[in-house]
């Protein structure tokens, strides 16, 4: 074995290890722990490149099987194995890649036993399974010819399976141009998304021809590659053949892309300066036309430079243009772009090593590349020395170094990943923000309402609209107001001021411990006072070394849980026992409950007829019962369809 | 007959009680999103509605339009997103399998993902249909206090708009927005501002998205058969051809 193979499989084993590691947290704490998709980019990287990319790249297989075994030309024959082995071993990628990107992995199977003739991505699902089997199929007579498989049961698989090569590979063509043009038809649906220049009626079709293409430029770096990894006999005259044939079928692939923006009348935004444009340009120049140029010109040809250089446009170009339809020309909002994570390169990049680690042990195992038939493996001198999977020390010490290899690199990946998982944290979802609302004076003079529906000559006011503690509910702040009242502008501080840690300004209950607010209700001095001072801070901030807020602190359930009223008159949602009821539901569940109780009891120190809505609601009542009208289910007040049932109060919320 | 929503943008004051109802209805909880994820429109796998605000104080809607022909359930591979007969487009979380195509599909954006579980759901809109199929009206018109949400027969409020239109033409854009757009969808708005900048487009034209795929879709039968046939029949001539010419040579070797 070589020292630059030797090297290699290190890479890939170390690679392979990082992969297990990320695949952990991956599984354990989800996407979005260790990718950088969001709403605005579902499909990243694992769908562009695995996916997109990895079907694209194991086009070879079906093209050089038509060309062998439909065309007849004998003399491609030593290529054909290994072009399957690619596919398969690509197909495999893909699927695997998929298991790590569809976010309920385990539910793979679904749509075999729910088909949905309507749906793109069930046509790819079905093409991906049935050529997955007919590419296993294909490549089994290479496994069964080992020598392990001598008995007469495989003896009599290996000849059926060889009968039915024909039909085989005639299924994995059909499958293989069905399956390349899906990919691009997955996009169809898109066409406010996906950029002009690569949205076309006719995707599938760029899809499919330059997939040939591709297909044809894989098989000849893959033999380059293993000339110089494996020692491999190279075909000069059948490599640039095969350039030759690639170069035409990219030719086809310029015109009809180009063509075809001719005909959508697209082709002036190809040249007008944008970003795309340049893209465009570029990527078409670098994945089709150059190479195609290049490949036209014989000394270029036939030189194994030359070939190199093409074909490895060629396969990264096609990417590039892969990665564009699905991330770059795909557009999102402003500012919300996506760039993969490191996480999400190195499940790519493990699945590519264990692919070619897998594609290693073949070629090592089996005769893989049949330059004679029927010669045996084990004739075969030079890669049969060492084992590729073998983590038992061999008697040079050397394979152990693949699993040295392995672990540091899932070791090395631990600091990395975010083992714990992501905490995803409250945030408003709308910071405050100004609107129109109207000041309406309340009766007893002192303060005022605001509301945002105003009557009469009353002129709106722009106030902000809070939702300080970021529980869906908002309330409208008068700011001017504040300020005046406070003092002008020398009272920015009494609000402002950073006094603690992670405080952005002062929160109203400080200063409103008794308004409308969902914290109001809880006096700080209080509790602390009856918890023993500064020694009984751990009894609700549990964490010492926590800063001490109101997302750390413990639920007031926790300790008052007895309080709350089961059968109030009006019930608070569960939701909001969390830290603090608030004043409103304090008072309809919690104080109403027992002093209407207590009422019964001692009456002189009770209010009188406390669970009655008016007792409170009498203040400029019909505004109090017109802002709860939306919580009292059944209300007459629905304009159009259906009548609800029967009034039913006490369904608050 | 299908249900639908009329939005009158004019009439909507911005209270949001509508997305208060819709996450205490749908029990969604507070917000939470991971560190540098953001929502888009406001939306997010806890609140299946919003209110985006212009200038003006324009107050407009964002949520799920359940589209007439629904690019999202074309999409769906497993059937998991279904446009039942009575309107609403709903999400069977059992079927999904998480590919995300409906989120990728839609042409208004508004699928949602749980990013953070380890079993993620899509999550959006479900226009209520179990309080619909109780005879109840969807949470969020429930709550509406200025009456800027209806709910109805679609028909009746495409009438109802063009009603309100006709009455005030000063006072609306001359288009019920949601009539056409996509091949039609079951939330429809009036409005004095356009509304463009809802969809991915400005303009999303109004043919339904399915057909796009459909397209392709219904040469699939040509393909297998045309492919296949064509590489049996090249095969078949190619390989007569050659054990002719074997044939001939006298003593070449047989091919397989």
């Amino acid at each position: 074995m070589s020292n630059r193979l030797r090297a290699l499989k290190t890479v890939l084993w170390g690679l392979v290890g990082v992969l297990v590691s990320v695949s952990v947290v991956r599984f354990v704490h989800g996407l979005g722990a260790v990718t950088n998709l969001s709403d605005a980019a579902p499909w990243g990287l694992w769908i562009g490149f695995d996916v997109m990319s990895g079907v694209a790249l194991a086009a070879g297989g079906f093209v050089l099987a038509g060309i062998v075994y439909i065309f007849g030309l004998e003399r491609y024959r030593p290529f054909v194995r290994a072009a399957i082995l690619t596919a398969l071993l690509g197909y495999a990628a893909v699927a695997v890649g998929l298991i790590y990107d569809l976010g309920l992995p385990w539910r793979i199977w679904h749509p075999m036993v729910n088909w949905q003739y309507h749906s793109v991505l069930f046509e790819v699902a079905a093409c991906v399974m049935l050529y997955l089997t007919v590419l296993t199929l294909e490549f089994l007579p290479v496994v069964l010819e080992h020598r392990f498989f001598q008995g007469a049961f495989f003896r009599k698989v290996l000849k059926a399976l060889k009968k039915v090569t024909i039909p085989l590979v005639i299924a994995g063509i059909v499958l293989s141009t069905l399956h390349q043009s899906s990919l691009g038809s997955l996009f169809l649906i898109t066409p406010f998304r996906l950029h002009p220049l690569w949205y076309s009626p006719i995707i599938y079709v760029l899809f499919f021809i330059s997939a040939v293409g591709l297909g044809l430029m894989t098989v000849v770096l893959e033999s380059l590659f293993s000339n110089y990894f494996l020692d491999h006999k190279l075909h000069g005259r059948e490599i640039s053949g095969l350039g030759l044939a690639a170069s035409v079928v990219l030719w086809v692939y310029v015109a009809l892309r180009v063509g075809d923006l001719l005909v959508r009348g697209v082709l002036p935004s190809a040249l007008d300066g944008s970003w795309q444009s340049g893209l465009f340009v570029a990527e078409l120049a670098f994945s089709a036309v150059i190479p195609a140029v290049l490949m036209l010109l014989k000394p270029i040809r036939q030189s194994i430079a030359g070939v190199g250089v093409a074909a490895s446009m060629v396969v990264l170009g096609m990417i590039w243009h892969r990665l564009d339809v699905s991330i770059v020309a795909f557009a999102r909002p402003e500012g919300m772009g996506y760039l993969p994570s490191w996480e999400e390169f190195a499940v790519s990049f493990g699945i590519v090593a264990g692919g070619i680690l897998v594609f290693l042990f073949f070629v090592e195992n089996l005769n893989v590349f049949d330059d004679v038939r029927g010669h045996p493996p084990e004739e075969d001198p030079g890669f049969q020395a060492e084992a590729t999977v073998s983590f038992l020390p061999g008697p040079l010490g050397f394979p152990r170094r693949y699993s040295v290899a392995a672990l540091s690199g899932g070791i090395l990946a631990l600091p990395f990943l975010p083992v714990g998982g992501v905490q995803p944290t409250p945030s408003p979802v709308q910071g405050p923000r100004s609107v129109a609302a109207y000041v309406s004076p309340a009766s007893n003079g002192e303060t005022r309402g605001l509301a945002l529906v105003g009557s009469g000559d009353l002129l709106p006011i722009r106030v902000l609209m809070l939702d300080a503690n970021r529980d869906g509910d908002v309330v409208l702040f008068d700011h001017d107001d504040h300020a005046a009242r406070l003092g002008g502008e020398q009272s920015c501080e009494t609000c402002h001021h950073l006094t603690k840690p992670l405080d952005k300004n002062t929160s109203c209950f400080e200063c409103h411990t008794d308004m409308y607010e969902p914290r109001s209700v809880f006096d700080h001095d209080v509790h602390a006072a009856q918890l023993g001072g500064s020694e009984g801070c751990v009894q609700c901030h549990g964490e010492g070394s926590e800063v001490k807020s109101y997302e750390t602190v413990t639920e007031c359930s926790e300790c008052h849980r007895n309080e709350i009223s089961t059968r109030a008159f009006i019930n608070p949602p569960e939701a909001r026992w969390g830290n603090a009821v608030g004043y409103m539901d304090a008072m309809h569940s919690l104080c109403v409950e027992c002093h209407t109780r207590e009422a019964l009891t001692a009456p002189a120190h009770n209010p009188e007829n406390l669970n009655q809505c008016m007792t409170c609601h009498d203040v400029d009542w019909r505004e109090d019962v017109r802002r709860l009208m939306p919580h009292l289910a059944g209300m007459e007040r629905v304009t159009a369809g259906p009548r609800p049932a029967a009034a039913q109060l006490g369904a608050g919320g | 007959m299908s249900v639908a929503i009329l939005i009158d943008v004019t009439k909507c004051v911005g209270c949001e009680e509508c997305v208060l109802a819709c996450k205490e209805e749908n029990d969604l909880g507070p917000d939470r999103l991971r560190p540098g994820q953001q929502a888009v429109d406001g939306l997010s796998a806890t609140r299946y509605s919003t209110i985006l605000r212009y200038p003006d104080d324009h107050f407009v809607r964002q949520q799920c339009r359940h589209c007439l022909e629904p690019a999202c359930v074309s999409a769906c591979l497993v059937g998991a997103m279904r446009k039942t007969p009575e309107g609403p487009v709903v999400y069977d979380s059992d079927l999904c399998m998480g590919c995300r195509y409906c989120l990728v599909a839609c042409p208004y954006g508004i699928p949602r993902y749980e990013w953070d579980e380890a079993a993620p759901l899509v999550r959006k809109c479900t226009l209520c249909s179990h309080r619909i199929e109780e005879g109840r009206v969807p949470a969020c018109v429930e709550a509406c206090p200025e009456d800027a949400l209806l709910f109805g027969d679609r028909a009746a409020l495409l009438s109802e708009a063009r009603r309100r239109i006709a009455e005030n033409p000063g006072s609306y854009l001359d288009h019920v927005y949601g009539e056409k757009e996509v091949g039609g969808t079951s939330v429809l708005y009036l409005s004095d501002i356009s509304l463009g900048f809802l969809g991915w487009a400005e303009n999303l034209g109004e043919g339904g998205l399915p057909h796009l795929t459909h397209a392709a879709l219904k040469k699939v039968p040509g393909i297998v058969l045309g492919m296949g046939s064509l590489m049996g029949g090249i095969y078949w001539v190619i390989n007569r051809r050659m054990k002719l010419a074997a044939r001939s040579a006298e003593g070449g070797q047989g091919h397989e």
